[in-house]
């Protein structure tokens, strides 16, 4: 039987994290250009049989189930010790994770307890001359870089979020074997408490996945409120270039850019900004960038994935209108 | 409590970063700083030196020319510094450079060991979590706050989606800071002046035995990410333009 | 003495430090005083009245070297007197091996036949100031002087007359003045000698010479100095070839001229000075170097190129007669700072380190006498020295350009022929806000292309690539006085010419929301250059330092 790779899925008490399936997608490709075999496993925790079935409907050789009541609730631990159980069962050549916070807190100490390295944060791969090669992110996106394995298999690979998209997994009407494995951790040292929210205080942009970012174009505060409407039937949140920020309009918790905060969302609607170099290192990133501007030759558009040279004051609100015909 | 705190060097936020002619690292004419995320590791270490008593270590792996955030940690309020030196420090992977730090403070019995959340120029986010194995410690990462308790330390974790858990563990612990928890201090003059006289401990890096070769990782290639974007301007009537940007919206960017 | 009237500090009580000399400025005359004074430390052994901890250097620049720029060429008299030995351990790799001065027009380059005696650098220097000023940084710290970074000097400490410290700066102050839950006070730093070494138009020498009256026989003039540095092919312009214009884009009633020296085999540095007297107030010193460098033979030399770095400094032109009493009851004054230039060389470094070392001189004689230093003894001192010899050689050059290129050159060769004298004993002049005309009696303005960015580019993106960084939430360091006149008067009289003058978009009108315009000041783009601090028509703005760190980094300037 073939070496598998393992794709680690996350669940946890909101059920399962969606980024699992972007890695389902990352371990399928990675199967098909490696001729290999791929395997979920999935860790006890609440509703495990469920997601143990709806990962078994995308095309899988197996999903392995590892039960044990010490892994409710999660520390890193127990996760650790679980899976370095399944992995020594399965001889994996790759194990690939989601890069969330979990996987920061747990999986480079499984690797290290394995003696092996983790490349983490990756954005996507290539195989080149029968070896993986792994792109990743660096100086903040700035520059890109090929990394590769030094030593032995397994090998850990985490994957950034929004690198593979989780609706390109393939399906299958024959779900894969789920079989479950048995696992024995200690006792954690850890005693975690029970997660809870907090009333929302300052606005963290770099979490938002959709992002509203208003100019000068906008020329008066009271036009804000239009822009504003804009943001909240995209669901979106809103932010600023800083000439908003610096005259007071929006607070500087709001300011993109160089001397503000840097976002890589979803999408990033650009309006009323020409795309100052400060601006543009603090958004371009993002996945999708859209801008409205009255100025043709606005640098913004250089970066925009969809522009429209117009006058917002007309563009925007027949955005609005489109936008909540569509939502329904 | 006595406190370890490791801190990274890297090239200033602003700077100009280009690739080196063999395209494997940067060109090095550039400023450095401190990693940011590791000055609200010190900035929380020495709030907890404040409130608890004990003492501040500060600990970097870096060439010569990062002595500079141990004199800046210093200034600020640690106590003594150890400089893990060596030019190979920048081609360490997180596994080595986690390695560094292990073999450079055996002996020295820490209650906490902190590092930031991750570093501004590789951003793995590994070294907190390998040491704490490699020590044999317990860990817990994406620190927002902490208080110690009869047991041991009670910290406040950042979860995602808007959601945080408070963690009991016992010490000595390794934590990752979280950054933006604090307003970072500024050193005072006669801190920078106390700086000078504080100590400062050098280990080679190669007398250690950590060289690139304990890698378990290594970069191939480093270089300028290439445009894909090729910008579709729509036109039309605002109506017009709305309704095919919707469209793109809901089917290719699928954020509708 | 109290700083300039804006936003209030918070009312807090300072710590105090005592120093026995308190340098204010890393750069350097700041530098080679503090190392010349180590020297003299050394060698007095034992008997020494003063220690090297005794020495403090206020720097406001993240490091030392962030805030200096210049061309430059380097004439090493002073390096050399400093350290005789610095040929082997300086960074000074690039003798000048090729030079050529030019007269342009809007597509021609005239080269001259001969380089003018004053141009010529044989046995000079193509330099960074900022590195050249990092290597000697380090040699005054490595002799136990503390060099503070990141803290800048906002008043002096004054009883009567007499200077007897420097408050520093509060740091972690918010928009509106309140303390913010990381504040710490400025400190009193005591002491027995202030030394002034700010640079041009510095805040501090602001201060005192309004306070105490002090005034060259000349009103100081100052030239705007706007650089970039770039990579280039290699084999573009060789290291060590040094070549200075003029004319064009300047119109000849304009003083100035650009240069483009060899950094190394593949940086250029290069630039434009405009002299800050010029007549029409839409001038826009940046834009004209932009223009610069489209002439073919710029062009030529950056085509396939990148630029790396962008920068500005006003340059003290006005010469002997301009400089004002350079010492007085517990203060100095060197290099720019207090004008020690030769404008007809273009070159300041050498003068500023000499000032720097004899003050230096006299600050240790007072010392082992136990007495306070004499003013007389510094300007005895600047007397005798080559300082004299070289500025009063050019006492009248600058101020023979107030009509233009071509008296300017008539008048420079009547001065070489007459040891300096020309046709006066001294030539006048007067400040350069004075000269701008208003625009009711001038035709259309100036035409400058748009910034096509590969070769030229905007304000705003030039400001990214100076690496300027500010604490956001900190009160505007430039104090406007009376904004009133900003949207009123200077709007008809000179259209507001802030928004010209300024290499870093810090001042803009835009329409304010009842309509009218408003003056917007985006100062964290501020490049310290204290162009506004001198240029605005009505002496109503005042620079003041930021939160120390703050401002430009000029690393390789």
């Amino acid at each position: 039987m073939a070496q598998p790779i393992l794709v680690v899925i996350e669940h946890g008490a909101r059920g399962i994290n969606p980024a699992s399936w972007e890695v389902i997608t990352a371990g399928q490709a990675l199967g098909e250009a490696l001729g290999l075999p791929v395997e979920a496993v999935v860790l006890e925790g609440v509703e495990a049989d469920t997601v143990c079935s709806q990962v078994a409907t995308r095309q899988l050789a197996g999903v392995r189930h590892a039960v044990h009541s010490g892994l409710v609730p999660y520390t890193p631990e127990t996760q650790v010790q679980a899976l370095v159980q399944v992995i020594t069962a399965a001889a994996p050549v790759y194990v690939l994770f989601p890069h969330t916070y979990q996987a920061r807190d747990y999986v480079p100490q499984l690797a290290t307890r394995m003696a092996r390295g983790l490349i983490s944060d990756a954005t996507g791969f290539r195989v080149e001359s029968g070896r993986v090669v792994l792109t990743r992110q660096m100086f903040q996106g700035k520059l890109a870089a090929d990394v590769v394995f030094a030593g032995e298999t397994p090998h850990f690979v985490s994957f950034q979020i929004g690198a593979f998209r989780g609706d390109k997994a393939v399906l299958t009407t024959a779900p894969a074997p789920i079989e479950k494995v048995s696992v024995a951790p200690s006792p954690p040292l850890l005693q975690p408490g029970e997660p809870f929210q907090e009333a929302k205080q300052a606005v963290d942009l770099s979490k938002a996945d959709l992002i509203v970012s208003v100019g000068r174009g906008i020329k008066e505060p009271k036009n804000l409120d239009l822009v504003r409407e804009l943001a909240q039937v995209l669901g979106a949140e809103l932010a600023a270039s800083r000439p908003i920020c610096d005259s007071g309009w929006l607070p500087m918790d709001r300011q993109i850019g160089s001397s503000g905060q840097t976002v890589s969302p979803k999408l990033y609607l650009a309006v009323g900004i020409s795309g100052a170099i400060q601006h543009l290192v603090g958004m371009k990133g993002a996945r999708t960038i859209v801008a409205i501007n009255k100025d043709p030759e606005a640098p913004i558009f250089e970066v925009a994935d969809y522009g429209v040279v117009g006058n917002l004051f007309e563009v925007v609100p027949a955005l609005i209108e489109e936008i909540k015909k569509r939502k329904g | 409590m006595k406190i370890l705190v490791c801190l990274k060097q890297v090239p200033a936020k602003d700077a100009p970063i280009k690739v080196a002619a063999g395209e494997m690292w940067i060109r090095e004419d550039v400023t450095y700083e401190v990693n940011e995320p590791d000055a609200y590791a010190l900035e929380e270490a020495l709030r907890q030196k404040e409130a608890h008593g004990g003492e501040v270590v500060a600990l970097t792996v870096g060439p010569a020319r990062a002595a500079q955030v141990l004199r800046e940690a210093l200034a600020k309020g640690a106590d003594r510094a150890v400089h893990v030196e060596g030019e190979a420090a920048a081609q360490l992977d997180c596994f080595a450079t986690a390695e560094a730090i292990a073999r450079a403070i055996p002996g020295e019995h820490f209650d906490l060991i902190f590092t930031g959340l991750q570093s501004d120029d590789y951003g793995f986010a590994q070294v907190g979590v390998v040491l704490a194995e490699l020590l044999g410690l317990p860990h817990a990462t994406i620190i927002m706050h902490l208080e110690p308790t009869a047991t041991g330390i009670r910290v406040k974790r950042e979860l995602e989606g808007g959601y945080f858990q408070n963690v009991d563990l016992p010490t000595p612990a390794v934590l990752t800071i979280q950054s933006g928890i604090s307003k970072l201090r500024y050193a005072t003059l006669m801190g920078i002046k106390a700086a000078k006289s504080k100590p400062l401990t050098r280990h080679s890096l190669e007398e250690m035995g950590v060289t690139p070769r304990l890698n378990r990782q290594t970069i191939t290639r480093l270089y300028v990410p290439a445009r894909s974007k090729k910008t579709e301007m729509l036109t039309g009537t605002a109506k017009e333009v709305a309704a095919q940007l919707v469209e793109h919206l809901k089917n290719d960017a699928r954020v509708l | 003495m109290r700083p300039f009237p804006g936003i209030e500090p918070p009312a807090v009580d300072h710590p105090v430090m005592e120093a026995d000399v308190v340098i204010v400025g890393a750069g350097p005359a700041g530098l080679a005083c503090a190392l010349r004074l180590t020297q003299l430390i050394a060698a007095a052994g034992a008997a020494s009245p003063l220690q090297p901890d005794q020495i403090v250097v206020l720097e406001k620049g993240r490091e030392i070297g962030a805030h200096l720029l210049s061309g430059a060429v380097l004439d090493p008299r002073a390096l050399r007197e400093l350290l005789p030995d610095f040929p082997a351990d300086a960074p000074l790799e690039v003798p000048v091996v090729d030079e050529a001065a030019f007269l342009f027009t809007e597509r021609r380059a005239w080269k001259f036949p001969f380089t003018p005696a004053p141009l010529r650098n044989h046995g000079n220097y193509v330099v960074s100031l900022n590195r050249l000023m990092r290597w000697l940084g380090a040699k005054v710290e490595a002799a136990g002087v503390t060099v503070f970074t990141s803290v800048a000097g906002t008043a002096l400490l004054m009883e009567g007359e007499q200077v007897q410290g420097v408050r520093t700066d509060d740091k972690g102050v918010d928009r509106e003045g309140k303390a913010q839950s990381n504040f710490e006070p400025g400190y009193d730093l005591k002491s027995k000698m202030v030394v002034l070494a700010e640079g041009p138009r510095g805040s501090l020498t602001k201060q005192l010479s309004l306070g105490l009256g002090l005034a060259g026989e000349n009103s100081q003039v100052y030239a705007l100095g706007v650089k970039e540095i770039w990579e280039v092919p290699e084999g573009r312009f060789p290291a060590g070839r040094v070549y200075h214009t003029m004319g064009w884009p300047l119109p000849l009633t304009m003083y100035g001229g650009g240069w483009i020296y060899g950094l190394s085999a593949r940086q250029v540095s290069l630039g434009l000075v405009t002299g800050l007297e010029y007549h029409d107030p839409r001038t826009d010193p940046h834009h004209l170097f932009q223009q610069f460098k489209t002439h073919p033979f710029v062009r030529e030399v950056l085509t396939g190129g990148e630029m790396l770095r962008y920068g500005a400094k006003t340059i003290p032109m006005g010469g002997w007669f301009a400089m004002p009493p350079a010492s007085g009851a517990g203060w100095l004054m060197v290099g720019d700072a207090g004008g020690f230039l030769n404008s007809q060389r273009l070159k300041g470094i050498h003068l500023a380190m000499k000032s720097g070392m004899l003050a230096a001189e006299t600050i240790f004689a007072a010392l082992q006498a136990g007495q306070p230093a004499r003013p007389a003894d510094y300007t005895q001192r600047i007397a005798a020295s080559w300082i004299r010899a070289e500025m009063w050689k050019v006492r009248n050059f600058h101020q023979g350009f107030a009509g233009g290129l071509i008296p300017g050159l008539l008048h420079g060769a009547l001065q070489q022929l007459s040891g300096g004298r020309g046709l006066w004993t001294r030539y006048g002049a007067e400040e350069g806000h004075a000269r701008l005309v208003q625009l009711a009696h001038l035709g259309p303005g100036p035409k400058y292309p748009k910034p096509d960015g590969q070769l030229s580019f905007d304000k705003v993106a030039d400001v990214y690539h100076s690496g300027t960084r500010h604490v956001e939430d900190q009160p505007s360091h430039l104090h406007v006085a009376d904004l009133d006149i900003c949207q009123d008067r200077c709007r008809r009289e000179y259209g507001n010419p802030c928004q010209h003058f300024c290499p870093a978009q810090v001042y803009e009108m835009v329409e304010g929301e009842d309509g009218r315009p408003r003056l917007q000041v985006n100062a964290s783009n501020c490049v310290h250059c204290k162009t506004c601090d001198i240029m605005d028509p009505y002496g109503i703005i005042t620079w003041v330092p930021p939160e120390g760190g703050g401002g430009p980094n000029y690393d390789g300037m």
